[in-house]
């Protein structure tokens, strides 16, 4: 990773050593067939123990009917899901993290020997919480003290690829509306292939001389289907055309370039008329 | 401990994670300030405002993976448990939670936290949310110490 970025969550911790909670690195794991494990860190950067609970579910990123992303669970997902909850297993599931150290969490995956190649899912949750905190509040006469204490839980994806495992996304029904000074841009995105799709949604908004007025890259995830409502603020912008560019590519900065499936980069575009 | 004390601590750490963690994506969510209800008189209700700094809730997130899409959502109990099981009821409204890019607390934007709430990592990756809300005690409200917990579940959507 980028030494900077270590840099900056040093001095993160450094100011929030009385926060209760972890550091989860890293936040999507990718388990091969070949290896059959992985692995999370765990980093407690405050001054208190944090007992962590591990446990897993199965989801995937969908949209609703405004394009808002959501997490799509299901309970106890058939066959006809790709799910690996059945057989990935998270060792320990319950753990103290002491002030300033760091603690391992083992993925093993133990799947049926008729596993089909492709790429399985399922969502690991890490929940945190502080040691005993003391209830706060003044008392007074009335011998009453309130406390509220706070926990996170944190969700990340895990992905179980074996074999063959390949991706695409086929892009369809590109629109933008402009509501005031903000874009807001839909896509419909189908992924291909049997592997989720990670990667990147690229906008860009130019003018009737191919001048860019905005632009945006907002990375997603195509597990199936969706299409995303990605909103950009723009400016008020003068009358006239206007054309958004979008472009979907399987690229991300964030992750090891290794797990990131290689895919061809669909393209569409769209007019706008500023009345 | 000094500057120069964390200093040292930072570059110990991050010489002995970095061949652990590989390539980025590192996630913390901290719940850094209780939600805190002062002097609760039978009765009378108690109303925490989530831009107050000194008993809003607060906590932080960070990440390198600026731009990733996370969503947030509460769990809020209705009530906290007192003695012999005795409850005081909570309460929470559609403006209670604020999210900030910028971590300032006067800079937040309201949302609503029963319900879940979507938000882009910022570019530099740190990010706040607050929270605020009403303790109801009865009149005749049991004395002794209520306590509850508050849960933020922040989801990677990717």
């Amino acid at each position: 990773m980028k030494h900077a970025s270590w840099l900056v969550a040093v001095g993160l911790f450094a100011t929030s050593l009385d926060a209760q909670g972890v550091m989860v690195a890293p936040h999507a794991v990718y388990i091969d067939h070949r290896v059959r494990s992985g692995s999370v860190l765990l980093y407690n950067p405050g001054t208190e123990p944090v007992e962590v609970t591990i446990s897993t579910f199965f989801g995937y990123p969908v949209t609703d009917s405004t394009g808002t992303i959501m997490l799509r669970t299901v309970e106890a997902p058939d066959s006809t899901q790709p799910s690996a909850l059945a057989w990935v297993q998270a060792f320990p599931r319950r753990l103290t993290v002491a002030p300033l150290e760091r603690q391992t969490v083992r993925l093993l995956g133990r799947p049926p020997a008729a596993l089909a190649d492709g790429e399985y899912w399922l969502r690991l949750v890490i929940a945190a919480k502080g040691g005993q905190v003391p209830v706060t509040g003044i008392p007074d006469s009335s011998g009453i003290q309130v406390g509220l204490t706070l926990e996170v839980r944190t969700v990340i994806g895990v992905a179980y690829r074996k074999g063959a495992v390949s991706t695409g996304v086929a892009l369809s029904n590109v629109r933008a509306q402009l509501k005031g000074d903000t874009l807001f841009t839909w896509g419909r995105l189908e992924r291909r292939g049997n592997a989720a799709f990670v990667g990147v949604v690229r906008g860009t908004l130019v003018d009737s001389t191919r001048a860019v007025r905005a632009s945006f890259t907002s990375p997603l995830g195509v597990y199936f289907t969706m299409e995303p409502r990605i909103a950009v603020v723009v400016g008020r912008l003068p009358r006239g055309r206007y054309w958004l560019r979008y472009e979907v590519a399987a690229e991300r900065e964030d992750l090891d370039p290794a797990v990131v499936l290689k895919a061809p980069t669909v393209r569409d575009s769209v007019q706008l008329v500023v009345p | 401990m000094t500057r120069c004390g964390w200093l040292v601590i930072g570059m110990t750490l991050l010489c002995a994670l970095t061949p652990s963690v590989g390539h980025g994506q590192v996630l913390t969510v901290t719940g850094a300030h209780n939600l805190t209800f002062g002097t609760v008189l039978p009765g009378v209700s108690s109303v925490i405002s989530r831009t107050d700094p000194a008993n809003a809730g607060r906590f932080n997130i960070f990440s390198d993976q600026q731009g990733n899409q996370i969503r947030m959502t509460f769990t809020l109990p209705a009530a906290m448990i007192g003695p012999a099981g005795a409850q005081m009821p909570l309460v929470f409204g559609a403006a209670d939670a604020g999210f900030s890019a910028t971590q300032n607390i006067n800079g937040q934007v309201a949302f609503d936290p029963r319900t879940p709430f979507n938000q882009a990592l910022p570019n530099n990756g740190r990010c706040s949310v607050f929270l605020g809300g009403r303790a109801n005690p009865a009149t005749n409200q049991r004395a002794g110490a209520y306590a509850g917990t508050i849960t933020l579940t922040v989801t990677v959507l990717q």
